[in-house]
């Protein structure tokens, strides 16, 4: 089961409402939000597929700037 | 319960993520374990000309792991979302792995030894009856420096064609003659840095969110930590880009022409040019204009010297008066107010102004004169050359600048600014290369879109494609796969999967790809960067380098390629690195990358690297006194040219009454043939669609997802409509993607081309739109 750390920077007024979204996502872990607006978030799912496919769907959401990438794991573990 | 292995990943994938917002934390005990028997190592991305660093971790001969690389300046321990693909784009179940040779309409398995002996009996048969003309090699801006290199030397300096071409043509090509007729150097003479230091960023046709989402971010970190930093979003598409965009101003396809001479216009009228710097430092010149397209085979058109006449500042600014704001809103599109604003914002003296742009500006029948014209704004304005005020040309492949510029792999170009056209070049070429000065041909090779239609012409016997997809990308696609499919030229394709291209091959040799070779990529800010090979290339593919000396062997030109096993990648760059010593494009020695993120050229004798080319405060060739100092242009003076308005090569009509426009997104990179293998990133975006203005879907009563057909002169296909998606264009365009290897998007597009660069314009044609 693939892992990846990633750093979501949103518009920083939306950064606590777009953090609150996360933390309600299957597969996501919020592990802190910075006061210049970014979101460091763990997120993991059964296949590199579906942590994708989590993490497109973040970039669709209101007041997300982008989402970046800082660690992937996807041994078999 | 005690902390699982998993839990020990996971916290190091969250302190990966905190410390590349800059929050060191540390990771707790048992991390390190659970990640022993990984070992890492660097390599730039794979994907696009930004460059970022990645760490790779590889167990058991297969890669596990990918790192933003934190010690990556580029990208400081972040990558983009195609991160995720980087590793998966290797181990697709349906990679290259024998060579294939065709015997009529199958693909029959072949040794390497079968496969290289047809290739250079074709090879040899083709110049005994045709000449070395006959043949040539068409690479790509994802060529290490070293297969570049490999590929010039091989058709340049042994076969004697200067029929060599990369990819770069449909891409960088304008960029590089604007840099050339206005520099007299090729590449920026700014850097990323002038994406943290500036404070105002205009954007001239780029959706940079999505084509180089990194270098975005760092924008936007900008952008977020200053208010002052303004973001000019002037596009003919509303897109993410737009979406953070301070102002977008929504242009009309060629209007780029227009607004910028209007804009320099208003900078002349009200003396908001820096006289001082023009003086020192600026020649004005007009050249040749009324210009073709290219649509004809075998068209001419170049600008001789005897073409261009030297102006003086007067002269230039009487000339210029024409392009008022008033005109330049009728051809543009954008209002009169608007264009002075945009001149005060470029006049400003208290504003730190940089220009970006890509294929928007590059892709373009007058691609080059729309460079000069950039330039013009800050040549005028003074505003370049330092730091956090600089126009900056962003490429779109990794190696476009290291590989394709810098080696020279084009028909004109040989290593380091140098060309065939030139004795003195092609001598001292042929010395490095220990070759007969003759053999380089004085004549230039045929550019890219010329290649492929003399394939149609039976002109071209032999071609070798290597790491690219040019039966997919190039424009008039249609002409050029019938020419392929009739089996008008022996056609050779390196690939690392199957492709558009390799279905109509005659030969398939499997390569190896990024952590599979030793390598060197040079990014768009000059940034070159080592990778050591990690990891064994599936079944029997080879990398690039060693097809084609094996190939150079049987063709007799085994003596050209003298290196050793082990040590081939790094004697092949001390041997290149000879063109870059002592004329401002200097390259370190290859030991000192292997150790860095990559260095910035020209690095100094100290093995400093050079983040702004021309100033006395960074360039080492620029004495301290000297300020600013064109070194490469001549005289030391750059050049302004007066370049009017032209319009494209084909408008919308009463038939084809829409613009129609290709481009990229974030999750697909080129022809799909690395990120189209990934299932994932298909479902995210599965395939093309046709963007429409949701007022023009309503009036053809087409609603979204509905199937339409569009149709230009030379093909039609049907798409799913997008209507009010990620980006929508404005009124009466329509736009879609390149990268659908179903979708052939490019028959639709014109062949036409920019008469100095010859890059197609892939950006305007005129179509119909049709409820399917």
């Amino acid at each position: 089961m693939p892992v990846s750390g990633i750093v979501v920077t949103c518009v920083p007024a939306s950064a606590e409402s777009v953090a609150l979204k996360l933390a309600q996502l299957k597969g996501v872990e919020v592990h802190g939000v910075l006061p210049d607006g970014r979101i460091v978030a763990v997120v993991e799912a059964d296949t590199v597929d579906g942590e994708v496919e989590l993490v497109s769907g973040l970039e669709e959401l209101a007041g997300v700037v982008s989402v970046q990438l800082a660690y992937h794991n996807f041994e078999q573990i | 319960m005690g902390l699982t292995r998993r839990d020990f990943i996971k916290a190091s994938a969250a302190a990966a993520a905190f410390a590349a917002v800059g929050v060191p934390v540390v990771r707790p005990k048992g991390a390190e374990a659970a990640e022993a028997g990984i070992t890492w190592g660097k390599a730039p991305c794979r994907y696009c000309g930004v460059g970022c660093s990645v760490l790779v971790g590889v167990k058991e001969g297969k890669i596990v792991s990918t790192k933003g690389d934190p010690a990556g300046p580029v990208n400081k321990g972040l990558n983009c979302i195609k991160g995720y693909f980087l590793s998966k784009a290797l181990y697709g179940k349906d990679r290259l792995t024998k060579p294939l040779i065709r015997k009529g309409n199958k693909m029959v398995e072949a040794t390497w030894d079968e496969a290289l002996d047809l290739i250079a009996s074709k090879y040899k048969e083709a110049i005994a009856a045709h000449g070395p003309d006959s043949v040539a090699m068409y690479g790509s801006g994802q060529w290490t420096v070293q297969e570049g290199y490999t590929a010039s030397k091989l058709m340049k300096g042994g076969i004697g064609t200067n029929n060599l071409e990369p990819n770069a043509r449909l891409c960088m090509a304008s960029a590089v003659v604007a840099f050339m007729n206005t520099f007299g150097s090729d590449e920026p003479m700014g850097c990323y840095d002038d994406l943290d230091l500036g404070d105002t960023y205009v954007l001239w046709g780029a959706n940079m969110a999505e084509a180089h989402p990194v270098l975005f971010s760092r924008l936007i970190d900008n952008k977020l930590k200053h208010p002052k930093v303004k973001l000019i979003d002037i596009a003919t598409r509303k897109t993410r880009t737009t979406k953070m965009a301070d102002e977008y101003i929504p242009m009309r396809p060629q209007g780029d022409l227009a607004a910028l001479n209007g804009i320099i216009h208003v900078i002349l009228r009200d003396r908001l040019y820096d006289e001082g710097f023009i003086k020192e430092h600026v020649n004005f010149k007009r050249g040749k204009e009324n210009a073709p397209y290219g649509l004809k085979d075998k068209e001419a058109f170049n600008e001789t010297p005897a073409d261009v006449k030297g102006l003086s500042f007067e002269e230039y600014k009487e000339l210029m008066k024409q392009f008022t704001p008033q005109w330049a809103e009728k051809m543009s599109g954008i209002p009169a107010a608007k264009i002075e604003e945009l001149a005060r914002v470029y006049g400003d003296k208290s504003r730190k102004v940089n220009s970006l742009w890509t294929m928007g500006v590059n892709q373009h029948s007058r691609g080059v004169w729309v460079n000069n014209l950039i330039y013009n704004l800050h040549l005028l304005t003074g505003k370049i050359c330092r730091p956090g005020e600089n126009p900056l040309s962003l490429t779109g492949q990794p190696s476009a600048c290291g590989t394709a510029r810098e080696v020279g792999t084009f028909a004109h170009r040989l290593p380091a600014d140098m060309v065939v056209m030139n004795e003195a070049h092609r001598k001292k070429t042929a010395g490095i290369w220990g070759v007969d000065p003759n053999k380089i041909s004085a004549k230039v090779g045929l550019h890219t879109v010329e290649m492929f239609r003399a394939i149609d012409r039976n002109e071209i016997k032999c071609i070798w494609i290597q790491c690219t997809n040019p039966f997919q990308s190039l424009p008039n696609l249609n002409r050029v796969r019938k020419a392929a499919q009739a089996r008008k030229a022996f056609i050779v394709v390196s690939d690392i999967y199957p492709t558009r291209s390799t279905e109509v091959a005659d030969v398939i040799l499997p390569s190896a790809s990024w952590v599979e070779k030793e390598g060197v990529y040079g990014n768009t800010e000059r940034r070159t960067q080592q990778w050591f090979k990690m990891i064994e290339p599936p079944g029997q593919a080879k990398e690039d380098t060693w097809q084609l000396i094996q190939f150079a062997k049987r063709m007799g030109l085994g003596q050209l390629f003298p290196y050793s096993e082990k040590g081939m990648h790094r004697e092949i760059w001390e041997e290149y690195r000879q063109f870059t010593i002592g004329n401002g494009k200097d390259l370190a020695p290859y030991q000192a990358y292997t150790k860095v993120r990559g260095l910035r050229w020209p690095v100094k004798p100290d093995g400093k690297e050079t983040r702004w080319r021309y100033t006395e405060a960074d360039d080492p060739y620029v004495k301290k006194g000297e300020g600013i100092k064109f070194y490469k242009a001549p005289g030391n003076k750059v050049n302004v040219w007066f370049r009017p308005y032209e319009p494209p090569a084909e408008s919308p009509d009463k038939d084809y009454p829409f613009w129609f426009s290709t481009g990229r997104l974030l999750e697909h990179w080129h022809t799909g043939t690395m990120t189209g293998r990934v299932p994932e990133l298909k479902r995210a975006v599965s395939g093309a669609t046709i963007e429409l203005h949701p007022e023009d879907a309503k009036k053809l009563g087409i609603r979204n997802r509905d199937l339409v057909r569009i149709t230009s002169r030379r093909g039609s296909i049907v798409l799913p409509a997008e209507i009010n998606g990620r980006s929508t264009p404005e009124r009466g365009s329509v736009f879609t993607t390149f990268f659908d290897e179903t979708k052939l998007i490019n028959e639709l597009c014109i062949d036409a081309f920019d008469p100095l660069s010859k890059e197609p314009d892939f950006k305007k044609c005129a179509v119909k739109v049709k409820k399917a």
